[in-house]
């Protein structure tokens, strides 16, 4: 009985230092050990301040793409990303990124989109945690058959200069963002 | 008067035994002075020595900063590709549900 109890309690502490964390715009992202030994392909970029800023020392002003880039990353503090890549379909499962899913449905993350594309399988959650009138944290999580990818961006976040990197994507503008339902918890 | 300057003469250069301690103190400046030698002999290519090290790790210094600044460049490339590909895709998805 002592002893459950301790537990519960060492449980207790431990949630709720997750959820402290978790309303920060950086997620704790899992090890993800398990899906890079099951993937066929596995990209994993962790990118602080400093890295940041250094490779924006190796961005060519003159180059259109690169000139993108660096108006981008101009106010991130950091970009992370975790992408999967498997050889058939369901390799992974949806409780392998609860962890994750867990983190935004704390306050201060709002759901921007989210899709379902039942005939491809494809689903994509975006969220973005909102100070203010501007963003200071995004999330996506791209989960298809074949493939998971989430990506976590820290910093003030210009959408629409993200939007410019391909010249052909739009999403909706950050007043959606802010009045958008709470995200749910994905089981 | 010859006796007398030969007496003198030899009054003058009669053998004398070195003070106590002379050889040794002689053999002691010899060797200092060689080692003296030997240390400015070898200043100078150690000089260039220390010189030519500094400037390859510096150097090397300088190309690891490259490295790792071209591969965070190419780790934000690949972000942000990756990230646009899958905004795309929940555009394309929101666009096909909106049948436009």
């Amino acid at each position: 009985m002592k002893l459950s109890c301790i537990g519960w309690l060492f449980g207790s502490l431990l949630l709720s230092g997750v959820a402290c964390r978790a309303a920060e715009p950086r997620l704790v992202l899992p090890d993800f050990s398990d899906l890079t030994k099951k993937a066929s392909q596995s990209v994993n970029i962790t990118l602080d301040s400093s890295l940041l800023v250094m490779a924006g020392k190796f961005l060519d002003g003159d180059d259109p793409q690169d000139a993108a880039v660096r108006e981008v990353i101009k106010g991130l503090s950091g970009i992370y990303v975790r992408s999967y890549t498997f050889g058939e379909d369901n390799a992974y499962r949806q409780s392998d990124i609860d962890a994750v899913n867990a983190q935004l449905t704390s306050p201060g993350w709002s759901r921007l989109v989210q899709t379902k594309d039942r005939k491809s399988g494809a689903n994509v959650d975006i969220y973005v945690m909102v100070a203010g009138e501007k963003a200071i944290g995004m999330a996506l999580i791209a989960s298809e058959p074949r493939e998971l990818t989430i990506v976590n961006i820290v910093g003030s976040i210009d959408l629409d200069k993200l939007r410019k990197l391909e010249g052909h994507f739009g999403v909706p503008g950050l007043d959606a963002a802010t009045t958008a339902s709470p995200p749910s918890k994905q089981k | 008067m010859t006796d007398d300057l030969e007496a003198a003469l030899r009054a003058a250069l009669r053998p004398v035994d070195p003070p106590e301690g002379f050889t040794g103190r002689v053999m002691a400046r010899v060797a200092s002075a060689q080692r003296h030698r030997l240390r400015a002999r070898w200043r100078i290519p150690a000089g260039i020595a220390a010189a030519v090290l500094l400037a390859i790790s510096i150097y090397l210094h300088i190309q690891q900063q490259r490295r790792e600044g071209l591969e965070a460049r190419r780790a934000i490339v690949e972000a942000l590709r990756l990230t646009d590909e899958k905004l795309d895709l929940a555009y394309q998805t929101v666009r096909e549900a909106s049948g436009t």
